[in-house]
């Protein structure tokens, strides 16, 4: 085992793009998720026509972090049109004598939402009773995006990456007919998967460490519990990976044929992974979260980085890892059997 | 170590692969099993060796029936692809095949210039294998297949593609391992070549037609030619058929 463990090191030391894909790739993505869910300073444009509103919340609205454009009546009128030959001005907020206050946006977004955001400050400015302060037992009102899901994407390159590496190297093993060459060998079956696991478990090892400590100490990501147990979730992930590639690869007869399951086998585990609520998923179809690997890592990543929790209350996640590795080692060794009985 | 074949049958689901094959090989022969392309060459050697089952029949070597963990130890094996790792040199792959047979760190080590120098591949020990020639990859594979100093070795299509220069050279290997005591079956395709084994399975179809000693079987042809072997038993297949 430990002969095949050294070369699978030794062979993907040798590949560059591998060394790369899992070294430098999750650091690059690491990076590009924090600007895009970063803190923005993104300034919002708001049309207004003066005239027609209430002084004060003129004022309140020129106090807020906003850029303030003032419209004629005929444009506030035709705010649909205006906002279509100007892409810039992000809402338009008009006043009429039937419908109240009316507030038009080019599109469904982000940036509409910040506005919209600005706009409300403005109001309850007005009006103090109304100002309505949020609280969280866990995280703060004003955190990025970036705090709230920052964990979700430890959880996914731990797993994809390796996924991928160890996927593709088991099938070109099988279709270099190397694979066939190394079971006619003393080796035994159990073994060629524990090699595999064992050589891509020390990239995981250290890919862990590297991503932990970029999050948090280069990208700041808030993290309330101990990152050691960050560390052994997202080392236990991988090597559910490991076993997970290995599975996969079963089914493939070419590198291109693992891209080809990535729908299949990658994507559904994103959404199930904590991006987006479970519970709001209908049908009780966030349930299927429980056959997913993905789930129980990034579980357990949130608990200790959200929640502060330590291994009494993320045991169960690691168990469920632990455990996910064990059935597919067990399935793997099965499948070898196509090349060798014993 | 000896080789006893009996009646061995193979199907791959819908196609009968291998029909009822019995032959032995005596130790220390060459034995060739020749045959046209698709004849059933590889999937004899792959039962030979273990790697699948028979559906009947039984295989043995030195006795001890296959498939068998232990005698794997003493079985070298050569596929027809090269199967090496392109992304490690010559001396790793060696090295970690080694490994597997679990030979002690001495012992590889001296073992490994020995094959290298063998297969006349010393200077390019540090190369990475995807560097190689074809005729490079060839050698490695042989010294791979011979590292553990096997009792029995297989050797699948070994000269396939190689040009005869090579060809000539890689056989004058066959013939030093032969000499040190090692029993080999090798298959191949090319006619010619036959006169280089001891003795030579002919395998038609799954079916073996004639296996005999080399002397016998040219005495049995007009000119000297095996090939003619394989057309009379083509044309009594197709006579067969057409009746």
């Amino acid at each position: 085992m430990i002969h095949l463990a050294k070369r699978v090191i030794r062979q993907t030391l040798n590949d560059k793009r591998s060394v790369m894909m899992i070294f430098v790739a999750p650091l690059l993505i690491l990076t590009l998720v924090y600007f895009l869910l970063g803190d923005s300073d993104y300034v919002s444009t708001v049309g207004i026509e003066k005239d027609a509103m209430p002084g004060p919340l003129v004022s309140a609205l020129e106090e807020q972090d906003l850029h303030v454009v003032e419209l004629t009546s005929d444009d506030a009128q035709q705010a649909k049109e205006y906002l279509k030959d100007h892409q810039q001005v992000d809402a338009i907020i008009s006043f009429s004598q039937n419908s109240g206050m009316t507030i038009t946006m080019y599109e469904p977004s982000t940036k509409g939402s910040k506005a919209v955001r600005e706009i409300q400050a403005a109001m309850a400015s007005l009006n103090p009773a109304a100002k309505v302060n949020l609280s969280y037992v866990y995280g703060t009102q004003d955190q990025s995006m970036f705090d709230s899901l920052g964990y979700v994407f430890l959880a996914l390159f731990s797993f994809f990456l390796v996924f991928i590496i160890s996927g593709m190297a088991l099938v070109r093993e099988r279709s270099g007919g190397t694979l066939e060459r190394l079971l006619m060998t003393p080796i035994k079956r159990g073994e060629v998967i524990l090699g595999y696991t064992a050589g891509f478990g020390v990239f995981a090892v250290i890919q862990a460490i590297l991503i932990v400590l970029y999050s948090i100490f280069v990208l700041k990501l808030s993290s309330v519990g101990n990152i050691g147990w960050v560390l052994l979730t997202m080392v236990l992930l991988a090597v559910t990976a490991v076993s997970f590639g290995a599975a996969i690869s079963v089914f493939a007869s070419s590198e291109l044929q693992v891209v080809q399951m990535i729908p299949f086998t990658i994507i559904p585990q994103v959404f199930f992974s904590g991006l987006i609520p479970l519970d709001l998923i209908p049908y009780h179809l966030g349930n299927l979260s429980y056959i997913m690997p993905i789930y129980y890592g990034a579980a357990a990543i949130k608990g200790v980085m959200v929640y502060g929790d330590g291994f009494l209350q993320i045991w169960g996640y690691l168990l469920g890892l632990i455990l996910y590795s064990f059935l597919l080692y067990l399935l793997n060794t099965q499948a070898l059997k196509k090349f060798r009985k014993l | 170590m000896d080789i006893v074949v009996s009646h061995v049958s193979k199907r791959f689901v819908q196609k009968q692969v291998i029909k009822d094959v019995t032959f032995a090989i005596p130790a220390g022969e060459i034995c060739c099993l020749l045959g046209p392309s698709g004849s059933g060459k590889t999937t004899l050697i792959r039962l030979m060796i273990g790697a699948i089952p028979a559906d009947q029949g039984t295989i043995e070597i030195g006795g001890v029936q296959i498939p068998n963990m232990n005698m794997l130890e003493k079985i070298g094996f050569m596929p027809q692809n090269d199967a090496l790792y392109d992304d490690l040199s010559a001396e790793a792959n060696l090295r970690f095949f080694g490994g597997l047979y679990h030979m002690e760190k001495v012992k590889l080590e001296k073992r490994i210039n020995e094959v290298l120098a063998m297969v006349d591949l010393k200077e390019h020990e540090k190369k990475l294998v995807k560097n190689f020639s074809g005729g490079m990859k060839k050698r490695l594979s042989l010294a791979v297949a011979i590292l553990h100093s096997p009792e029995i070795l297989f050797l699948d299509e070994p000269t396939a593609g190689i040009d005869p220069v090579l060809r000539r050279k890689i056989w004058e290997q066959f013939q030093d391992i032969k000499n040190a005591g090692t029993t080999i079956i090798v298959s191949t395709h090319v006619m010619d070549e036959v006169t280089e084994c001891d003795k030579a399975a002919l395998i038609y179809n799954g079916s073996l037609i004639e296996y005999d000693s080399v002397t016998n079987l040219l005495q049995k042809t007009q000119n000297g030619r095996v090939e003619e072997l394989f057309f009379s038993a083509s044309s009594n297949s197709m006579g067969g058929a057409s009746q």
